[in-house]
């Protein structure tokens, strides 16, 4: 996608936002669609280290509970501003997520999975332990002070405009990845993602790209993380499970990762089941569960992937290259 | 300042008790093709490893323009203009060709990674396939693409493992054409490793030839068909 087409998606996008945002009145609604952008973000986090290193992780839970908790303690401690501490908690995660980075990203495969799995389950039990800090198994509340960014906190936790902020973060960070990986950083890690050892072949320091994209998918999690407690008022160590990785990673494969929005797709549908299957059968993740595989089977490039294929193959239509 | 671009002296690399290349000492001079050929097991890819920094020397020494490398790594000698290709195609899969043609001769610090790409994919007669993904080329084409990356910034030496393999005939006389051709105008030196005897002697300015690790004969194409140890040892009624 061009320039001048992306930043015009860019503007149609957030505009539409507005426009749900004033135009729903339903505050269940609102608040579905919140959670779902919200989560949206959360799976681009997830789905850029899938789509840019090729790498699965089980454990990024850790950035989106941990951006929340970092946020309510340095609250709870009046240390800093709320908008300082949201701004901590991003980038601490994206810093921490770096330096683990540089040891994990180099182990392969299934590997680099199960480390993922035991350094967020460690933080899983950490918070739950440490009551004292976290408030163990029952969490902490967040004490958002009256006002946030020189707005009332009041009139920015209205559904409205927690959706059209969640909604806003979400196009925002699809525009700055599509601005970053359509320039040499994309190159680089796509290289490195397809053939690693090519990749040094041709001058690539392979280590530095991959640790990057891992720090900047943690810290993309880490601003869904900090963006749910600020909906909720609330971080439990539920938020740090591996449950919740388990379920970021079915949005995007039920989404795909051939287009940068693929795994926000994902959200949506998960979050349109959990509303319409969850109203009629107690265990809707089943019927959600047996979709997943039919996802899997007969369009492995997800939903995204699917709808590119049918665009491509109407009449007319353009053979869109997987991009942005 | 030493007249070769690329000099190995007195190389070994074992593992463990098996000696897979030993006292090899090999020159190229700028703008020369030395093939290396010898048969299967003989040590000739593990040269190309030893000197790209693939394969840790056992002994020995890899100078490049004089310089000596062998404490650098792999990045490090391909940024001094040290490039290879790979006996199973090499290529990004999941990238344009163009673009991992751009990058690689970004890489190199090309002024116009662009422009470089453009007319090394018009010389490997990839020019038209420059938007297609490299999964969806058909092998021949694959092939020139591993070597359009290799080629990419314009290399001092290149090193190629096998390029002709897998090819049918016709198709490895055309890359054999078109890598002479680009060779010289691009006044790069190439080592090439090639079971494909019509190639090394048709384009090759000399030979140097492998058994069991050790460097048996070197010499031009001709002196090399004539010897007859290496008629003995490998190339049979071939010559």
């Amino acid at each position: 996608m061009n320039l001048p087409r992306l930043l015009l998606s860019t503007t149609v996008a957030l505009a539409l936002g507005v426009a749900v945002a004033l135009g729903v009145h339903s505050a269940t609604l609102l608040s579905l669609l919140t959670q779902a952008a919200i989560h949206a973000i959360f799976a681009l986090g997830v789905g850029l280290l899938l789509r840019q290193n090729g790498m699965v992780s089980f454990g990024h839970a850790l950035f989106f509970g941990a951006a929340g908790y970092v946020v309510a303690i340095l609250l709870r401690v009046k240390a800093v501003p709320a908008e300082t501490a949201m701004l901590l908690a991003v980038l601490g995660s994206t810093a921490f997520a770096f330096l683990i980075g540089l040891v994990i990203v180099r182990v392969p495969g299934i590997a680099f999975g199960m480390l993922t799995l035991a350094i967020g389950q460690m933080a899983y039990l950490g918070a739950s332990r440490s009551r004292g800090l976290t408030g163990g198994a029952d969490g902490i509340s967040v004490e958002w002070p009256s006002a946030l960014f020189g707005m009332p906190t009041a009139t920015l936790l209205q559904p409205w405009a927690m959706l059209l902020l969640a909604w806003s973060v979400l196009v925002l960070v699809l525009l700055m990845l599509a601005l970053l990986l359509r320039g040499h950083f994309g190159a680089l890690t796509e290289a490195t993602r397809d053939n690693e050892e090519r990749a040094r072949f041709i001058g690539i320091r392979t280590l530095l790209p991959r640790a990057t994209v891992y720090a900047l998918s943690a810290g993309i999690t880490s601003l869904a993380g900090v963006l749910a407690a600020l909906n909720t008022g609330f971080v439990s160590p539920e938020s740090l499970h591996w449950s919740l990785s388990g379920v970021a990673l079915m949005m995007v494969v039920v989404g795909g990762t051939r287009v940068l929005w693929g795994p926000a797709l994902g959200a949506a549908v998960y979050f349109l089941a959990k509303d319409l299957l969850g109203d009629h059968a107690q265990h809707w993740m089943a019927i959600f569960g047996v979709a997943l595989i039919v996802v899997i089977v007969f369009a492995p490039t997800g939903l995204s992937g699917l709808l590119l294929r049918l665009v491509r193959a109407s009449p007319g239509g353009a053979a869109p290259r997987p991009g942005v | 300042m030493s007249d070769y671009v690329l000099q190995t002296e007195d190389v070994a690399v074992h593992y463990g008790g098996v000696r897979a290349v030993d006292g090899v000492e090999i020159t190229l001079q700028r703008g020369q093709i030395r093939g290396l050929i010898g048969p299967n097991g003989s040590g000739k890819s593990t040269v190309i490893d030893a000197i790209t920094g693939r394969r840790r020397l056992t002994r020995g020494k890899v100078l490049l323009r004089g310089e000596d490398v062998n404490a650098m790594g792999i990045v490090e000698r391909r940024r001094r203009g040290l490039s290879r290709s790979f006996q199973r195609t090499s290529i990004f899969g999941q990238m344009p060709v163009r673009k991992q043609v751009e990058l690689a001769s970004s890489m190199m610090g090309s002024a116009d990674p662009g422009a470089d790409a453009d007319e090394v994919l018009r010389e490997l007669s990839l020019d038209t396939r420059g938007a297609t993904i490299a999964a969806d080329l058909g092998y021949g084409e694959q092939r020139r693409l591993d070597l359009a990356i290799a080629l990419a910034g314009r290399p001092a030496v290149l090193l190629l493992d096998e390029p002709m393999a897998g090819l049918s005939m016709r198709e490895s006389l055309d890359l054999a054409r078109h890598l002479k051709a680009l060779t010289a105008r691009r006044e790069v030196s190439v080592l090439l490793v090639e079971h494909d005897m019509d190639v090394v002697f048709g384009i090759s300015d000399v030979v140097t030839v492998f058994e069991l690790g050790r460097v048996i004969a070197a010499g031009t194409p001709a002196e090399v068909r004539a010897n007859a140890r290496v008629r003995e040892a490998y190339l049979g009624s071939a010559a």
